[in-house]
């Protein structure tokens, strides 16, 4: 089994309504908020999730390879 | 090669709270240079866009062309759906405007600007500057351009998602249950009515509420916020808001024009907002009531009292953690008694099951409140249901 860490993180493009709900929960201010793109600083964030939780409609993924809609 | 820029008070953000303390540093003779990473001031909206109305003159805001509708009141749901109504003449001035939010933020902006602020947008801080620990300005990106802009004075504005109260060393980080998760849909050919701002409690919305603000005849902003400490799977807010709307078919009829999402803290007061060089404001300072989850107010009302203190401090040549104290006292004798005390109420109210809520509202029928607080609302209720006040005896 891989780490958690890992595994990629990111917010689905399509999905995401770039809302900054996850950038301020982040414990590891590692979230970025560009316009309308999302980014993580993967070699900070430990993948804890709790952004896939604050996230209002979902966009958050944790997985293997990148794999969401984009 | 972008030359680096020089200014005294560098507002990073430019929401209501960064306009109101930019526009009240110019005000009082201060160069104010405000910075907005998005390419439009307002927009997209993140906001419910509801807001009370008799704080406007306090920190000099006139009602303008952003007002949507001017509600009589509003009407608090409870899980059975019976109703509770607080209405100006029960409840004195704690209602007000439905707004449009990007028009209100750009007027705002245009107020600054008339005060002689420079506004500048596409401009992100991407790091602050220091110099022997004392906040000297900021590290910006203007179309993939990176300069600094030195400031005796940085303002940490930047919202919700703020990260420059973080970079400058104050620990704003939120626990779970102190952030709702928000979704809302501008929907039209609803049955609002333009007359109230709706509210529903209990298990259709786990620590938060569902809302109905009125923008026009039909048109409504429908949204929700789901205290995350109580989010069990992804897309939470998002389902819980469209299984209520499936659940009334008054608006299960309706039309989705718009969504919006966003963050809301509901936490308590920081313990510090600011530091040498440095003030942190609004929703950026977790200033958002956490009982209502309205922010607006709150940041124009601290605002005012940053851009005052900055410029001041300017003035006098004295930027440290010790002359902006002016700033922590001056908003917390205004807001801080009530953020915490509404705190403790959503902590409270965040517990309490779908039967309580219905008792609560149940005993408020009929009742006139002098004014609308947690202390009077809980008088009302002891007297209907004692065994129900016990759980909140604290409060009285």
């Amino acid at each position: 089994m891989p780490s958690k860490k890992s595994l990629h993180i990111e917010a689905s493009g399509q999905l995401c309504i770039y809302c900054g709900a996850c950038v301020g929960i982040c414990p590891l201010n590692c979230i970025y908020l560009d316009e309308t793109r999302i980014t993580f600083d993967e070699n900070i964030c430990t993948r804890c999730e709790i952004c896939v939780k604050a996230c209002p409609v979902g966009a958050i993924e944790i997985g293997a390879a990148p794999s969401l809609p984009r | 090669m972008v030359q680096d820029l020089k200014t005294d008070v560098l507002v990073i953000g430019a929401g209501p709270a960064g306009s109101m303390t930019a526009k009240w540093a110019a005000k009082n003779g201060a160069k104010v240079l405000m910075i907005e990473k998005r390419q439009e001031i307002g927009s997209p909206v993140r906001c419910g866009e509801g807001m009370s109305k008799e704080w406007l003159t306090e920190v000099g805001i006139k009602p303008g062309k952003w007002i949507n509708v001017e509600v009589e009141g509003a009407r608090i749901y409870s899980p059975r759906e019976q109703v509770f109504e607080i209405n100006e003449k029960s409840a004195g001035n704690e209602v007000g405007y439905v707004v449009e939010r990007d028009g209100f933020d750009k007027q705002l902006a245009i107020d600054a600007a008339n005060e002689g602020v420079d506004v500048v947008l596409k401009t992100a801080a991407v790091e602050i500057l220091k110099d022997h620990g004392k906040v000297v300005g900021a590290k910006v990106k203007q179309s993939g351009q990176a300069f600094d802009i030195r400031a005796p004075i940085t303002i940490g504005a930047d919202g919700f998602e703020s990260q420059v109260g973080r970079w400058a060393g104050l620990p704003t980080n939120l626990a779970l249950r102190d952030m709702d998760t928000c979704l809302q849909y501008r929907m039209t050919n609803v049955e609002s009515d333009v007359r109230y701002c709706d509210f529903y409690l209990g298990k259709v919305a786990p620590g938060g509420y569902v809302w109905i603000f009125p923008k026009d005849e039909g048109v409504a902003n429908v949204g929700i916020g789901v205290q995350v400490s109580q989010v069990k799977t992804t897309a939470e807010a998002r389902k819980y808001l469209d299984a209520w709307i499936a659940k009334h078919p008054g608006y299960a009829k309706g039309k989705k024009i718009d969504m919006v999402g966003g963050g809301v803290s509901i936490s308590p007061p920081l313990k510090q907002t600011v530091l040498d060089g440095f003030m942190l404001v609004g929703d950026a300072a977790r200033m958002i009531d956490p009982l209502t989850g309205g922010g607006i107010a709150n940041g124009c009302i601290a605002g005012k009292i940053c851009g005052e203190v900055a410029a001041n401090a300017v003035h006098g040549g004295d930027t440290s953690a010790v002359f902006l104290q002016a700033y922590e006292r001056g908003w917390r004798g205004r807001l801080e008694e009530k953020l915490y005390r509404n705190w403790l109420a959503k902590e409270k109210l965040c517990t309490i099951s779908d039967e309580t809520f219905d008792k609560l509202i149940d005993a408020l029928q009929g009742v006139k409140l002098q004014k609308l607080n947690v202390h009077n609302i809980l008088k009302a209720v002891h007297e209907k249901y004692p065994e129900v006040t016990k759980e909140f005896e604290a409060f009285l």
